[in-house]
């Protein structure tokens, strides 16, 4: 079934299809219309979930905690303070290695005020043990949505399902909607590994003594590596039930390629445009969209852009007194390449607060590429375009 | 018969076990014991931090019989509820979801979360253990640390100058089903308030008053003792209040002056005479409220 | 339970959370502590208080449990005479009584009597299982203890008595209104059927000579004080002046009893009060006239409040300092004709009769050095009491007469070691005969310790083991007096770790007791009690003594209340596998020493022993 449905709609349908049943959230500007949306198919009995209305993200957090240590499949949905707020908790189920799902609208954060797309919210969580998953399309969206069940539920841990706001939550698209069964037969219920379960009464998260307490996190690293492997399979099986993949990583016109542009989210579209304009132009551009920041595909990543002169990293965001996130870890994931095959890697700050990313937004940071490769050394490593001089 | 009933009335069975790590005389360990045993088994734990995360022993131990959920701070309420969320998905109706947190936990740090559940009316017993200070941080003040208590925060020189919150009355506005105050003192009316709010759905507040011997300067035996004089000097009055309208007494209430309960605890050692007057006074207007809510309703 | 929790997945060592798999058992707390609680039965005061020697806790623990029939045999094993005592005993048990310091004691002689008062049980003497023989002289109540014990420890006992019936002074000295007859033949029926053959009208040292005892392997010596220390004004003649001891005895032995209508006695003891109230029955006008306060009297309180019920006058602050004597009594028409209503005075209208007695107020004087209150005479203060009979009730002594002139004294009385062994070997004694409070109890309590002598002596004699010899183990409390129970080393109530020492009241805890008034004892009602001679306390029904007896805090000793238990912060009591009492693990207990503080009854003590 075909729909013309927003970003965040896209979410809720996802949510509806997985089968969810237990829902915390609390209201936050782009993310309202998940919650509302998954408010009217709980009112009508579409999904059969509770929905927990929150006084807060940290109670909204807490309570899928709650619940998905109690067998359920959990869900909330959130953006900016709303997740900086929930940011104990994210340690909390992450180290819990517990298999939420959150649906996060990348806003940057305050002050002042902004309501508006930028990356800084969620890679300010990269350290708390979540999977994170970026989407570029509402299509993308609701089979990531589903799939971030299964991944969850899979390595136990949780996933956040991150998309641009406004440019994606509030655009509609067209979306194929599959159908229930089908992703029945994809997700089934849950089985919870460990639970709160009064037949066998154990106790979750005691004190653990430093004995003991480094194998765990270590067990979590594990499981966190098994991720890049167990979303690969997870989005196999997809394409093939539903004739769509995703991958950790996408390469995209990168044959041949001398300068390659590292992207996420919706800017991945609009460098597409760019990168099919230039390539028309007989330029050997190419575009590599990273989906999953965490765990960080690096060996993809590696193996994708060895070779390659100069690799060109458009960040959303900004790590202040360092450079573009994406940027950073993307140098470090290719220092490990030997040095004949190592490409330059040079970062672009770029939209930060939802200021508009344009074709020539993106044509620029490429014309820097190309003057810095001909420069000895970059001036700075994070060069920020679009802004006043 | 002359002797006051009490053993017959509280549950045999036991689902706390010996060799957890309270400290002597501690009086949240003896509620956990009494509470638990009028839950029963069917009965899962959400356990914020609190004195109790580590009474309850290090991985791979616990000394509770019931499945815990060790959580965060402020969380109590909320991941209790989410715990009943999905035994409500699970068709469980049965079992009993316990939010199980300090003074800290419920006065402070998690009120927010407390007060948004009774608001939603979730269907949880939570229980707030109050020994009157932060005691497993080593003893700080909270908001339930009552009027010129010394803690660590509060030097003796400039001992707490603000009175206790009144969580009852709070937890009452919200209109929640059930809420009542009990005593490590009163077992049997502590345990028949657990059976009570156990049968009763949506939101249901116990507050009991926990000794505790290190941060009140107290000597472990007398933790009943402080606990029984609490009560008879209407320091800290037994009392039910149902749909946050109807209160009622639990007992008679002796007015016993609070000098002699005051007087026996060191946290409060450097209290003149005229501070332990106004002491008395404030107990007195206090516990006259609660006789015209019992009398008037709210 | 928590053992048999899921296995987890393990990798490095951990699951994949920390998932808590075991309980905390292996925890051995109990090594934090460096003072231990200890379960350890001590001694109810009511025990320690009764010269008698009864385990009264005990009993009242048993009737708690409504289990009456073996509350009874507790109580026999220690009293031969639970009917008798019920009623006239001043039961010092209950002025020690814990609850006396919470609201009212409880009501012991009550109980006692009541279970007194349950029919019998009959079944055979016991059997005899010594072979030796013991003389008891006197039937008393000493004697009837020292005998029913003897009887009991399996020995052939003979009583001699000099009166045609047995119970000296009880039968005697006790009014009816008091001491019902039948109910004195009760006990002294159950005695004898313990086995003890009483042979009455036999006056040893009489017509019995004191060498014929010869024959029998030891003899116990209860023939009691009736002969009385003097009254000044008894032996100038007046015949109208007269120990109240003898109009007791020959109103007790169906005479009419001779006074006049004004009767005064002096005396402030229970023979004084006992006169006063028979008098009063007899129709005449009795005051009792005693030289200091009504709460220095040492009769029973209640009988003098019971005597003030009926219309005896009484005196406080008043001493005799003289008889008004006249030969012509100034009314003597009138005089004559009430006298005729009564037995004629001996000797006719020509001896001096009485017609009052001078007396003078007294007042209090400051406390003596020894603590002692003292009385001195108020000048100007005297006044007559009109008086047709005096009765004296200030004493009485012992009959040295009849005795072996060989027994040690001490003052009027027989030297004795604890066990009233006096100086001749195999010659024991008790009750009034030894130096002790003239009273019921300690005449009962004197009686069995004299059985306990005398069993050691016969058992050392014939070579056997005995105990060593632990005279304050044998005592409740150390200091009480003996229990035969103790001796005899069968108690049929668990002990558990038993302290000898009478717990102290602030060892209780009152948190746990309701305020409970003692039920009050019925009476007949005043009007009808005064007029003859039925029984004026008529005690409590069955159920109103078990409910007397189940306020009891059975101090000292454990009655399985389970508190201890309740408040353990560490589980680590539990109930004793053999349903009395709780076992303690010591791995597990921090010494908080919650149990102790709250145990009702203080039968826990904290220790340093055993760690």
């Amino acid at each position: 079934m075909k729909k013309v449905i927003v970003g965040n709609h896209a979410v809720s349908w996802g949510v509806k299809l997985a089968r969810a049943e237990v829902i915390a959230a609390y209201p936050i500007t782009p993310q309202t219309q998940v919650v509302e949306e998954l408010s009217e198919m709980c009112a009508s009995g579409e999904l059969k979930a509770r929905f927990i209305k929150v006084e807060s993200e940290h109670s909204a957090m807490a309570a899928c905690m709650g619940a998905s240590m109690t067998g359920a499949r959990a869900f909330t949905a959130t953006s900016s303070q709303g997740l900086a707020l929930m940011h104990e908790l994210l340690h909390w189920s992450g180290g819990g290695r517990m298999p939420i799902v959150m649906a996060e609208i990348n806003r940057a954060l305050a002050p002042g005020w902004n309501v508006w797309t930028d990356q800084n919210d969620s890679l300010s969580q990269r350290d708390t043990g979540w999977i994170q998953l970026y989407c570029e399309t509402n299509q993308e969206v609701l089979d990531t949505t589903i799939m971030a069940f299964k991944l969850a539920e899979t390595v136990d841990i949780p996933v956040m399902i991150v998309l641009d706001a406004f440019v994606l939550s509030h655009t509609a698209e067209p979306v194929d909607i599959p159908d229930q069964k089908d992703v029945d037969a994809f997700l089934p219920k849950r089985v919870a590994r460990h639970k709160l379960d009064t037949g066998n009464p154990q106790a979750f998260g005691a004190l653990t003594t430093p004995a003991v307490y480094m194998e765990m996190r270590l067990r979590q690293q594990e499981a966190m590596e098994d991720a890049v492997g167990a979303l690969e399979a997870i989005d196999a099986e997809w394409g093939r039930q539903f004739g769509r993949t995703w991958g950790a990583v996408e390469t995209y016109r990168t044959e041949g390629a001398d300068l390659v542009l590292v992207t996420s989210g919706t800017v991945t579209s609009t460098t597409r445009h760019v990168v099919n304009e230039l390539r028309d132009q007989g330029q050997k551009v190419g575009l590599v969209k990273v989906k999953m920041f965490r765990p960080f595909p690096g060996a993809d990543l590696r193996r994708v852009l060895a070779g390659v002169k100069d690799v060109a990293v458009l960040d959303r965001n900004i790590s202040p007194g360092h450079s573009g996130i994406f940027a950073e870890e993307t140098r470090a994931a290719l220092y490990d390449l030997p040095a004949a095959r190592r490409p330059r890697v040079h970062g672009y700050i770029i939209g930060l607060g939802g200021r508009d990313v344009t074709p020539a937004t993106i044509e620029e940071c490429i014309q820097k590429t190309r003057d810095a490769a001909s420069a000895a050394v970059p001036e700075r490593e994070d060069v920020w375009v679009g802004v006043k001089s | 018969m002359s002797q006051i009933p009490v053993s017959e009335l509280i549950p045999r069975d036991e689902l706390m076990t010996s060799g957890h790590l309270a400290c002597p005389g501690c009086g949240g360990s003896l509620a956990m014991r009494l509470v638990l045993k009028a839950l029963g088994p069917k009965t899962i734990m959400s356990l914020p931090a609190c004195c109790w995360t580590i009474v309850a022993g290090p991985y791979p131990q616990s000394s509770l019989g019931v499945p815990v959920f060790h959580t965060a701070f402020e969380t109590a309420a909320s991941t209790a509820a989410g715990i009943r969320a999905a035994l409500d998905m699970a068709g469980d109706t049965e079992t009993t979801v316990l939010a199980w947190a300090g003074d800290g936990g419920t006065f402070d740090i998690g009120l927010q979360a407390l007060s948004g559940a009774a608001e939603r009316n979730e269907d949880i017993l939570y229980v707030c253990y109050d020994n009157e200070a932060y005691m497993n941080t080593g003893i700080q003040r909270s908001s339930s640390t009552p009027w010129g208590a010394w803690t660590t925060t509060t030097p003796a020189g400039t001992p707490k100058s603000h009175p206790k919150k009144d969580l009852l009355a709070i937890l009452a506005s919200h209109g929640i089903p059930y809420g009542a105050t009990a005593s490590v003192a009163f077992p049997a009316d502590l345990v028949a308030k657990v059976q009570k709010a156990k049968a009763i759905r949506g939101t249901r507040f116990l507050h009991v008053l926990a000794p505790c011997p290190p941060g009140w300067r107290s000597s472990d035996e007398e933790t009943i003792d402080l606990a029984r004089q609490a009560v008879h000097t209407r320091v800290f009055p037994l009392i039910e209040v149902e749909d946050g309208q109807r209160w009622k007494f639990s007992i008679e209430h002796p007015a016993e002056p609070v000098e002699g309960y005051i007087r026996r605890q060191g946290r409060f050692r450097h209290l003149t005479d005229e501070q332990i007057r106004h002491i008395q006074a404030e107990t007195d207007a206090r516990f006259a409220r609660l006789e015209k809510r019992v009398k008037f309703g709210t | 339970m928590s053992e048999g929790r899921a296995t987890v997945e393990i990798a490095h060592g951990v699951p994949t959370i920390a998932v808590s798999t075991s309980s905390t058992l292996p925890n051995r707390t109990g090594s934090w502590k460096y003072i231990q609680p200890v379960y350890q039965d001590k001694t109810a005061p009511c025990n320690a208080a009764c010269p008698v020697g009864i385990d009264i806790e005990g009993v009242m623990n048993l009737l708690r449990l409504d289990r009456v029939e073996e509350a009874r045999e507790l109580l026999l094993r220690e009293n031969p005479m639970p009917a008798t005592a019920g009623r006239i005993c001043d039961h010092a048990c209950q002025g020690s009584c814990s609850r006396a310091r919470f609201d009212e004691a409880v009501s012991i002689h009550a109980v006692e009597r009541m279970l007194g008062d349950l029919p019998g049980v009959t079944r055979p003497a016991p059997p005899r299982t010594r072979k030796e023989h013991v003389a008891v002289v006197g039937s008393g109540p000493s004697g009837l203890a020292c005998g029913y014990h003897l009887a009991r420890l399996g020995y052939a006992v003979t009583m001699f008595e000099a009166d045609p019936e047995p119970g000296g002074w009880l039968r005697f000295g006790v009014p009816e209104y008091r001491l019902p007859r039948p109910v004195l033949v009760r006990e002294i029926e159950r005695i004898r059927a313990e086995g003890v053959s009483i042979q009455c009208g036999v006056r040893v040292g009489v017509n019995l000579p004191w060498e014929d005892l010869s024959r029998f392997d030891a003899v116990f010596l209860g023939s009691g004080a009736r002969a009385r220390e003097s009254f000044e004004w008894e032996d100038q003649g007046l015949t109208d002046v007269r120990p109240g001891e003898d109009f007791l005895h020959e109103v007790r032995a169906g005479q009419r009893g001779r006074t006049g209508r004004r009767v005064v006695i002096v005396g402030g003891s229970d023979t004084a009060v006992d006169c006063a109230r028979t008098a009063l029955r007899l129709g005449a006008e009795p005051v009792v006239l005693f030289a200091g306060a009504r709460e220095e009297m040492t009769a029973d309180a209640e009988a003098v409040e019971e005597a003030l019920r009926e219309g005896v006058r009484f005196e406080f602050f008043a001493r005799v300092v003289g008889m008004q004597v006249s030969e012509h009594a100034d009314d003597e028409q009138a005089l004559e004709a009430i006298r005729g209503m009564f037995d004629a005075p001996e000797g006719g209208a020509t001896r001096p009769r009485i017609v009052g007695v001078a007396c003078v107020r007294m007042q209090p004087a400051q406390i003596a050095v020894d603590g002692s209150r003292r009385t001195v005479s108020i000048p100007g203060s005297s006044f007559v009491l009109p008086a047709d009979t005096v009765l004296t009730a200030v004493g009485a002594e012992v009959a040295g007469d009849v005795l072996p002139a060989d027994l040690h004294r001490r003052g009027y009385v027989l030297k004795v070691d604890a066990f009233g062994q006096t100086s001749r070997p195999g010659f024991f004694a008790g009750g009034d005969l030894v130096d002790e409070p003239r009273t019921l109890a300690h005449a009962l309590g004197s009686g069995k310790r004299a059985a306990i002598g005398i069993d050691r002596w016969l058992r050392t004699r014939a070579g056997e083991a005995v105990p060593a010899l632990d005279e304050p183990a044998l005592r409740y409390g150390g200091s009480g007096n003996m229990s035969i129970t103790r001796w005899r080393g069968d108690d049929p109530v668990r002990r558990v770790n038993e302290l000898n020492e009478v717990v102290a009241f602030d060892q209780l805890n009152m948190a746990y007791f309701r305020h409970e008034p003692s039920m009050p004892d019925h009476h007949r009602a005043p009007g009808e009690s005064g007029a003859d001679f039925g029984e004026s306390n008529l005690g409590l029904s069955r159920d109103e003594a078990l409910a007397e007896a189940k306020r009891c805090f059975n101090c000292g000793v454990c009655n399985d209340c389970e508190l201890c238990m309740v408040y353990c912060p560490d589980v680590a009591i539990k109930k004793h596998p053999s349903g009395h009492g709780f076992s303690l693990s010591y791995k597990y207990c921090k010494g908080c020493g919650l149990c102790v503080e709250e145990c009702p009854r203080g039968a826990m003590t904290m220790t340093r022993e055993g760690l």
